[in-house]
């Protein structure tokens, strides 16, 4: 197509296609730009190719069942899902959850976002063509993942939420995995700075590039490591503090230019804190119960069900029936590791969620694309896209 | 607290009424016609400045129960980046007769992809949207999925993506250039379409 740009001289643009089966896409996203050589003049995006009708679906089923559809998400912190739909539901029910069931919580919620943020630098790293950081960053993963298979049983969709507790107990010998997690964790930190910090084909291709003001970045409400790599000191962490939060010593990472570097040393700066609040978590882990005891809320053991009529009633309602979630509307958010994952729910007092409306943060990360790559080259664009994290399952639902 | 103040002046110069279904926060439920005064308020002159548009949602009430009034319903939720911890929803009653809610494209940059995705589920209209279009569903897509007649089973033939160069074009002349020669396949033809889907 031929264009006169402001100064009216004639441009001709090549429209250029990319995605959704472009390897750094990863699947699922699609823009088309507007090409001056290597130049993006103008962009636009598609979405969508992974919309699966998460928000349709859950309306067929209990609110308990609700969990395993949150798994599907955020892939990449399944766990932290969970936790934030859970919450959400329980705040309605106006729950106070057994001490125990906060502090495993908030150890899994961090343990998920070290995972979330090694996988996006990685990733990032690998569409940038470095392998190395890749593997550095996989093997801590790894460990967790293990984790995750022997408490959860699950490896990437975890459901290990329920609402009013948890699905069970950590298993023994749960501490020492995830201080050796976190051992490794802290060797992969180091390795990946000393590959990243003064590497410069790192900095070439991230410094300055894909920037955003904090205005415009608030303006497209961006949330999450995105938001405060942009210079702004927000997390619901801090901000509206949950399973004691405010009670641990840690700090809000914040970036100052707003950049793909900062997006990405910010996360890895906050896999610092996570560590930091996962080793004050361990040592406050204390044997307790993880559920509540309330049948019309938390459904009873197993055990309890072939001993005893109460248990057998309240197991049998609650997968039958499904448990009434008070009359109402609510909004919940959460901070997750890509920012605020929130969900508007309306409760209309039955068994079966009337509808949920979930608020990816990806998707407003998403929304101000175009801005980020616009005057950029195209090769830039494959940067900022593996910087701003996005999962598609979420982002499409 | 703040908020209750807010909603207070809102009750005063916009006739809001409280939401009492929400008794975990502060909605406030606002009529169609003063709504984008409302979030204007909210973003620039009261006292907590809700500088954040975190979602919109739409809501079909057709099922549920003892439910009086317009069927749709709009929600937007606002929070403070500048005051930490205040939020605040709005919402607005569409009926089935008027499926019209003016937009909130020109104050918040995100509300640009919400207005099209409740769009895209509910059918409900953004008047004065730049780019009203399907968000989550593709072009070809009939009907709006969420609202509560729509069959969860329901199977459509889906068989091409979004036809993005008219929208290229309408980001550049945003963007301070001039299209003087359209690209050849600017418009899509027959051969586009798979046999057996529903041309949009």
């Amino acid at each position: 197509m031929i264009v006169l740009d402001k100064n009216g001289e004639k441009l001709n643009l090549m429209p250029l296609n990319v995605g959704p089966s472009h390897p750094a896409t990863h699947g699922c996203l699609r823009f088309m730009a507007a090409m001056d050589g290597e130049t993006i003049v103008a962009s636009v995006e598609e979405i969508g190719y992974l919309h699966r009708g998460f928000e349709k679906m859950v309306e067929r089923g209990t609110w308990q069942q609700v969990v395993p559809y949150t798994d599907r998400l955020n892939y990449c912190s399944a766990i932290m899902n969970n936790i934030a739909y859970c919450r959400a539901v329980e705040t309605m029910f106006g729950i106070e959850l057994p001490e125990r069931t906060k502090v495993l919580r908030v150890i899994v919620n961090e343990l998920s976002r070290i995972n979330d943020h090694f996988v996006c630098v990685a990733a990032a790293f690998q569409d940038l063509g470095g392998t190395t950081p890749f593997m550095y960053a996989f093997n801590p993963r790894e460990e967790i993942m293990c984790i995750w298979e022997k408490l959860t049983g699950a490896r990437l969709t975890n459901s290990f939420a329920r609402i009013g507790g948890l699905y069970r107990d950590s298993y023994a010998g749960f501490e020492k995995d995830v201080l050796a997690a976190l051992d490794s964790t802290e060797k992969a930190l180091k390795d990946l700075h000393a590959c990243l910090d003064r590497n410069r084909i790192f900095l070439d291709r991230t410094v300055g590039i894909g920037k955003i003001s904090a205005e415009k970045a608030i303006s497209y409400g961006w949330t999450g490591p995105c938001l405060r790599a942009c210079g702004v000191a927000s997390d619901l962490r801090k901000d509206e503090p949950y399973y004691d939060y405010e009670t641990y010593d840690w700090e809000v990472v914040v970036g100052t230019q707003g950049d793909c570097n900062d997006r990405l040393q910010v996360r890895l700066a906050e896999i610092e804190e996570s560590v930091k609040i996962v080793r004050q978590a361990l040592k406050r882990l204390a044997p307790g119960p993880v559920d509540i005891v309330d049948p019309r809320i938390r459904v009873p053991a197993h055990k309890l069900a072939y001993q005893d009529m109460e248990g057998l009633i309240g197991r049998f309602k609650s997968v039958y029936e499904g448990i009434r979630v008070p009359e109402g509307e609510y909004y919940s958010g959460s901070e997750c590791a890509n920012g605020e994952l929130g969900f508007t729910i309306i409760s209309d007092g039955s068994g079966h969620p009337y509808r949920i409306k979930v608020r990816p943060p990806c998707l407003t990360q998403f929304a101000a694309f175009h801005e980020l790559v616009e005057g950029g080259q195209l090769a830039d664009s494959m940067a900022v896209l593996s910087g701003l994290n996005i999962i598609a399952g979420e982002l499409d639902r | 607290m703040s908020v209750e103040n807010i909603f207070s002046t809102l009750e005063e110069k916009f006739g809001a009424k409280r939401e009492t279904l929400d008794k975990w926060g502060v909605t406030a439920v606002v009529s169609g016609a003063y709504l984008h005064n409302v979030v204007q308020f909210l973003k620039d002159s009261a006292e907590v400045k809700f500088d954040m548009l975190v979602d919109i949602a739409g809501i079909d009430y057709l099922t549920y129960p003892n439910h009086e009034g317009p069927r749709f319903a709009v929600s937007y939720s606002f929070k403070s980046i500048k005051t930490p911890g205040a939020r605040i929803r709005l919402k607005v009653l569409v009926g089935e007769d008027c499926l019209k809610v003016p937009t909130i494209t020109d104050l918040y940059a995100n509300a640009n992809w919400y207005e099209r995705e409740v769009y895209d589920q509910f059918g409900i209209v953004f008047e004065g949207h730049p780019d009203l279009r399907r968000l989550l569903n593709h072009v070809e897509f009939v009907g709006h999925p969420l609202r509560k007649d729509y069959p969860a089973q329901k199977r459509q033939w889906l068989s091409t993506n979004d036809y993005l160069l008219p929208e290229l074009e309408k980001r550049l002349e945003t963007l301070g250039y001039k299209v003087i020669q359209r690209s050849k396949e600017v418009e899509p033809n027959d051969d586009e379409f798979l046999e057996g889907s529903v041309k949009a």
